[in-house]
């Protein structure tokens, strides 16, 4: 209870809730605008939030991740463009609403279980990450190492249809990690003599490159007209209501999302798609998904909202990003010097406890804004794609050198911009290496420290009894996958992961 | 070429065969560079504490990967070879690559341009000059590309205090006016 009551204290601390406030109101704006969207607003913002309280960074993130999961339903129903791919399913299912002047009802549809999964997850985040992190209290350097590489394991059977090129990704993210200076005997690795790459590859101008330069380069170059949105008509309330029709669709997607969210590398879109065929599967309409089911926008609304507070589990209790937004979050932690991990708990309550209520409340702020606000919205969404690619690149060379104060990080990001501009117009997924370069130094000590207490006997990590089910599960789960790919090679994939 | 960002993976099959020979050559290279590019440390280091090991590992996981994939992707130029117009089409996507880099060039003068002239001026002119560049030319833009400046200002320098050095142009001002400059433009 007084862990509670200190996470109130926090939320009542006025800039706390005025950057949960901005960062709310941002996310659903930027969610709203295709080709904006978190990825690109939080690595950006990354850079800024490192001179602000830990609570105050991570709520600002945090705010524009959940209120871009919000807004990109927006221009999925009113302009029938999806404003991520995660709202790729919404404006499938609401073009037939839009048809039959039902859009307010598409829109109420959305929010509603946009709400229902996010609060839900939230409570999920509330109940499981202190459990979780009293387990992780018994891991070694083994069961660490072991969940850093069952989280890369998952990144890789994740990507369905595109396994080979998300193994090279995740390849390439664990190889840049390594460069630099290495610690355990002080030399260096792959860095040809240049000074400014004895410090490694920096963080943030590697994510500004590779989501938000690549992003601005992709609407520079771009053609092609906005379409104009469609009036609201209809009782806005009617939806809101009528998601409790389909609580088997709501809360099932709501918990697929959930656990799809602790499952590190699996994100929102895979997420999304196994709710959606399940829902399929298990509705007396299923016939109706794809011409306009209500479920059908429960079920990927509910599911993208899900995640984010799900994919704070694995990264809070255990130091493990679930996706590539907790891996730049990460950052906000290590400058400060909090420790994600069951320490955490002990050393930061009042962080961990004042993060639940923020997300809570976040929520709520974000279904108030949109009650008032979604018309404006629709209109920010049509802004001229080359436009916003003159603002995306112009703020990331603030964004970039905010970060060190050094122009030769500007240079960094240039790399990354133009490769995450060619790896996105061959459909190579971006996320991998953000993953892979964020796990892999955490793999890396972890993998040392187990082999090097065993005295370089590999049987440790099959010795310990959680360690030894981690390696079992993915075992069961390689051959599962490539049982899977021998019977289907000859037929297309049901759908494939294009998180870029 | 199909524009990145849109639905349909309609990338020309030859020019990704060709960025997968060049991903697994640059990474062939550098994994042949293993022993060079790593100092050892400590000759009588145990396996996994050798420098070469982490990078050992990720650059083999790199090579199979980019191989399996140019294995994958020559299969399918064999059973589907390409055709005439895919051939013709696939010098435009090799230089389509050169679209991008005209923006990042002016990028990069962005960059110098703020260390000469301030980072206000400098983001005006960038902005104005990629409006105009990329056919946003009516008088609309120009003021809205303004305001972001003034935003972007307002945000970052007053707002968030973000630093940046003193261009020299400043020094043409008096002390007070410098001062203010440097401080908030």
């Amino acid at each position: 209870m007084d862990f509670l009551w200190l996470g109130l204290q926090q939320l009542a601390d006025p800039s706390v809730f005025l950057t949960m406030c901005i960062g709310a109101i941002l996310g659903v704006i930027v969610g709203a605008i295709p080709g904006a969207g978190a990825a690109v607003t939080i690595s950006i913002l990354l850079p800024s939030t490192f001179g602000m309280e830990p609570l105050n960074g991570m709520t600002l993130l945090l705010g524009v991740y959940c209120g871009a999961a919000y807004g990109s339903a927006i221009p999925a129903v009113m302009i029938n463009t999806p404003g991520s791919p995660v709202a790729v399913l919404t404006a499938l299912e609401a073009k037939p609403f839009v048809d039959r002047g039902e859009a307010r009802r598409a829109m109420s549809l959305a929010y509603s279980s946009s709400f229902v999964g996010g609060v839900l997850a939230v409570l999920a985040l509330m109940l499981l990450t202190q459990p979780l992190a009293n387990i992780a209290k018994n891991f070694g350097s083994a069961e660490f190492a072991m969940v850093a590489l069952a989280a890369l394991v998952l990144v890789i059977v994740g990507h369905n249809g595109r396994r080979a090129e998300a193994t090279a990704a995740l390849a390439f993210g664990l190889f840049l990690a390594t460069i630099g200076i290495e610690t355990a005997f002080s030399t260096q690795r792959y860095t040809f003599g240049l000074s400014f790459l004895q410090q490694g590859v920096a963080l943030v101008p590697m994510v500004i490159g590779l989501f938000a330069i690549s992003e601005a380069l992709i609407q520079l170059t771009a053609r092609g007209a906005s379409q104009p949105a469609v009036q609201l008509k209809g009782h806005f309330f009617q939806g809101f209501m009528e998601v409790f029709r389909y609580k088997r669709a709501l809360y099932g997607s709501s918990a697929i999302g959930i656990l799809c969210g602790i499952m590190p590398g699996v994100g929102e879109f895979l997420a999304q798609q196994v709710s959606y065929v399940m829902a399929k599967r298990f509705s007396k309409e299923g016939h109706l998904f794809g011409k306009g089911a209500p479920e059908g926008i429960i079920v990927s609304e509910a599911t993208n909202n899900a995640v984010p507070p799900g994919a704070l589990i694995p990264m809070l209790a255990l130091g493990i990003p679930g996706e590539e937004l907790t891996a730049m979050m990460l950052a906000v932690f290590l400058v400060h010097n909090v420790i994600p991990g069951p320490s955490l708990f002990i050393d930061r309550p009042e962080f961990v406890a004042g993060l639940y209520w923020t997300l809570l409340m976040m929520n709520v702020i974000i279904i108030l804004f949109l009650l008032v606000a979604t018309n404006a919205i629709a209109r920010a969404a049509l802004i001229n794609k080359r436009f916003l690619g003159v603002l995306i690149l112009t703020l990331s060379l603030i964004g970039t050198y905010a970060s060190a104060y050094n122009f030769s990080d500007v240079g960094v990001a240039m790399v990354f911009g133009l490769l995450g501009y060619i790896l996105r117009s061959h459909r190579w997924p971006l996320t991998p290496i953000l993953l892979g370069f964020v796990m892999g130094p955490i793999l890396e000590n972890r993998f040392r420290q187990a082999v090097g207490g065993a005295d370089g006997d590999l049987t440790i990590f099959v010795a310990r009894p959680i360690s030894a089910i981690m390696v079992a599960a993915m075992a069961l789960l390689i051959v599962l996958t490539f049982c899977g790919w021998l019977k289907g090679r000859r037929q297309p994939p049901a759908f494939q992961i294009n998180d870029t | 070429m199909s524009e990145p960002g849109t639905e349909g993976d309609g990338a020309n099959r030859l020019e990704s065969t060709a960025l997968t020979v060049i991903f697994a050559g640059i990474s062939g290279t550098l994994l042949l560079l293993l022993g060079a590019a790593t100092k050892s440390g400590s000759a009588g280091a145990d396996w996994w504490t050798r420098p070469a090991f982490a990078p050992a590992v990720a650059l083999s996981v790199l090579v199979v990967a980019n191989f399996l994939t140019l294995w994958r992707e020559l299969s399918d130029l064999r059973a589907r070879p390409p055709s005439v117009q895919e051939r013709a089409e696939a010098w435009d996507c090799f230089t389509g690559w050169l679209r991008p880099v005209e923006f990042l060039a002016y990028y990069a003068a962005y960059v110098w341009a703020i260390q000469h002239v301030g980072y206000f001026l400098g983001s005006l002119v960038f902005v104005s000059w990629l409006l105009f560049r990329v056919g946003l030319r009516q008088r609309r833009w120009f003021l809205w590309g303004a305001v972001f400046c003034v935003a972007l200002i307002g945000i970052f320098r007053m707002g968030l205090g973000v630093w940046m050095p003193a261009p020299a142009v400043y020094d043409l001002f008096p002390d007070a006016a410098r001062t203010a400059l440097i401080r908030w433009f």
